[in-house]
């Protein structure tokens, strides 16, 4: 099958927010502006200082909304101060985020992009 | 330097620390065979501030939108359209705050607290004792969310504005028995939870339930309209089906069916096993109600209750503190809860063997519940209940001649008319379209149908039924029409559209009367219509609220006809086209 073939994508960072729920889709919004592809949310539930603050704990949602994206070394740094700043992360109680580094991707890529790479 | 700061794109301060030390120290001596213990944290006070700020924020705006628009269109049309002063401005706006924190603190309790108990007595109870006890602890459950639910309390409230010579019975089943009421009221919701889960484990067709249920009240109606005395009941028996299904019935008790359909079938879950109980929860409380008025019929003669009310009268002059303004809501709230939370408590803890996860959590929810249910009551009689009472009051002055306002009537009796019939279209029109719980439904309708039954489509149907219903309701008040007169060929036309349905329909069709009916819309419409009715020397206004309910189902299974024709009707032209290709 000399048709099928896979390309490695490499220099990328995965970027992961750990949202206070139903916060996720205004961060998506900045992310997107600030070059974002594409994202994965999913739902999950946290544990951590929250129960040690007693009552004031109850205000911060357990439930959370993760957000993971997929960006190129290059744009990191940019992306991750955005988000930081949309998702209000200054504050007590909204979250946390992290960026881990990926070996490698692959994906679908559309032959013309795979084309002009090459050619360039 | 960093790409992003050539780009000038940064606008934060950066500083590195490495993570252990802020990380709390261990020694490693010491906590090798002991855990090592947390710290409390404590937060400056500025910081706490900034937490509960947003936190207090979101949950406030969120009553907001449901509150201030319906009192704001009601207080509107009193003063441009009837062209009448508002009365006690200042009393209602706070009761309307009232309403607007309580409800946001009760919410709050009610995710919390009380949906965490729940879903977790649903996921755990099949599997601890037999099915009998369970459904025995789903309708004692039953009883207690319709205490809980803030939208009883309405009943609770205007019950004192009746006149005990006309209507006795109704007198009394408002006053003396309300506790009474309300339990048989929750009698009926626990059975409706009964037979609900029932459905969902044995997966019986709605529709199968659907006939025999309404045939029972039917004849009940029919039973009740044939005693002279008794007749006055029928609007409050319909209405009181529409309060049920709030905002504590509907999740609480669909937490719990779901949990246990999971637990016990293990075949293929089918998509609609959420539906059906709010069905039998608003039919099934009509006929507690028509029973309870059948059982004082045959303990009480009219002339007892009002005999008995005299004497009552005459030694309540002096109402105790008890029974005065915070101390009587405060009582009435905390009689719906902790019933309620000691119930589920005894389950959880005595029954399952289980704990409570999250302690702390659940208490905070549990005590938000409870004062969220007392400010919500003193703001449901102070703010909700005199808006909805003036503005009905006012109504009658559009049109007809009325002894409290000099310049009536305002409009000549036509115009006046059509202006109050649009005013109800428009309120119930509002109303519904701005409840969240449709916005759900929808969606999960144009899921359920593939796109062929659109959520908007839902949306509308529902919106444009619950406004016809309520301009039926305000017309039958206006003409002092028979409300079996009006319910008796609606739900007719109502069983034979289910006749043609399909499951799925009649499912989303006969939910959908219980989705519209919230804690603010069923107190704000209740008071209207007794304002209304007392305006114009009615004997009781009930009865607005079961019109809005029979009349969305009507116009959703009719839309549902309306796309399962259209769809055969596609594929027969496309069969036809086939065969023509054919040749």
């Amino acid at each position: 099958m000399a048709d099928r073939n896979i390309t490695y994508l490499t220099n990328v960072n995965l970027i992961t927010c750990v949202l206070q729920s139903n916060s996720a889709e205004s961060v998506l919004e900045i992310a997107k502006h600030a070059g974002v592809q594409g994202a994965t949310i999913t739902y999950a539930q946290g544990t951590g200082i929250r129960e040690r603050m007693g009552l004031t704990g109850m205000a911060i949602d357990k439930h959370k909304e993760v957000v993971r994206m997929i960006v190129s070394e290059e744009q990191t740094e940019h992306v991750f101060e955005s988000l930081y700043l949309a998702g209000e992360l200054d504050k007590p109680g909204n979250g946390i985020m992290f960026v881990t580094a990926l070996e490698k991707i692959a994906t679908y890529i559309p032959k013309n992009v795979l084309k002009k790479l090459s050619k360039a | 330097m960093r790409y992003s700061s050539l780009l000038g794109l940064t606008t934060v301060e950066h500083q590195t620390i490495p993570y252990h030390q802020i990380e709390p120290k261990i020694n490693p001596k010491k906590s090798r065979w002991r855990r090592s213990r947390h710290k409390k944290v404590k937060l400056p006070l500025p910081e706490i501030f900034a937490l509960w700020l947003p936190y207090c924020y979101t949950r406030i705006l969120e009553q907001i939108k449901n509150v201030v628009p319906l009192a704001m269109y009601l207080l509107m049309f009193q003063i441009f359209i009837l062209r009448q002063p508002i009365n006690n401005a200042f009393s209602l706006t706070l009761g309307l705050v009232a309403v607007i924190i309580g409800l946001a603190i009760f919410m709050e309790g009610l995710h919390k607290g009380l949906m965490p108990f729940s879903t977790r007595i649903g996921d755990h109870l099949p599997q601890k004792v037999n099915i009998l006890v369970v459904f025995i602890i789903i309708g004692i459950l039953g009883v207690g969310v319709t205490f809980a639910e803030p939208a009883i309390g309405a009943l609770q409230a205007f019950g004192a504005s009746l006149d005990i010579n006309k209507v006795p019975y109704l007198y009394e089943m408002l006053n003396n028995r309300v506790l009474l009421l309300v339990i048989f009221v929750g009698c009926g919701v626990g059975i409706a939870a009964i037979l609900g889960t029932m459905r969902l484990i044995y997966g019986w067709s709605l529709k199968t339930m659907i006939y025999p249920t309404v045939g029972i009240v039917m004849a009940l109606s029919i039973y009740v309209w044939w005693q002279p005395d008794l007749r006055s009941v029928l609007g409050l028996a319909w209405d009181c089906g529409a309060v049920t299904t709030g905002p504590v019935t509907v999740p609480l008790v669909l937490a719990l069916g779901i949990g246990l359909s999971n637990a016990t079938q293990h075949d293929g879950q089918s998509s609609l096993s959420g539906f059906g109980i709010v069905t039998m929860a608003s039919l099934l409380p009509i006929i507690a109600v028509l029973l309870m008025a059948i059982w004082l019929s045959f303990t009480m003669t009219p002339e007892q209750i009002i005999a008995q009310a005299s004497v009552h009268k005459s030694i309540a002059l002096a109402p105790s503190l008890w029974s005065t303004t915070p101390f009587n809501e405060i009582i009435m709230g905390l009689r719906a809860i902790i019933p309620l939370v000691l119930f589920l408590l005894f389950v959880l803890l005595v029954i399952i063997r289980s704990t409570l996860v999250d302690r702390i959590e659940t208490i905070y929810g549990l005590v938000l519940l409870a004062i969220g249910m007392c400010i919500f009551n003193i703001g449901l009689s102070y703010g909700l209940g005199a808006i909805g009472t003036q503005v009905g009051n006012n109504l009658s002055a559009a049109f007809m001649e009325s002894s409290s306002l000099q310049q009536s009537p305002i409009y000549t009796a036509s115009v006046g008319l059509f202006l109050v019939i649009l005013f109800a279209f428009i309120l119930g029109f509002g109303a519904t379209i701005a409840e969240p719980a449709l916005n759900a439904l929808g969606h999960t309708v144009q899921n359920l149908t593939n796109g062929a039954f659109k959520k908007t489509m839902l949306m509308y149907s529902v919106a444009v039924g619950v406004a016809i219903g309520m301009s039926l309701g305000i017309v039958k008040l206006i003409f002092n029409f028979n409300l079996l007169a009006l319910l008796l060929p609606l739900y007719m036309l109502g069983v034979g559209f289910t006749i043609f349905s399909s499951e799925e329909f009649v499912n989303v069709a006969w939910d959908s009367a219980g989705v519209t009916t919230g804690p603010v819309t069923v107190p704000l419409v209740l008071a209207m219509g007794l304002g209304l009715g007392d305006a114009i020397s009615l004997l009781e206004g009930f009865g607005i609220l079961s019109l809005a309910s029979i009349c969305p189902i009507i116009s959703v299974l009719f839309m549902g006809l309306y796309i399962q024709f259209k769809e055969k009707l596609s594929a027969n032209i496309e069969s036809h086209m086939h065969l023509v290709t054919q040749r």
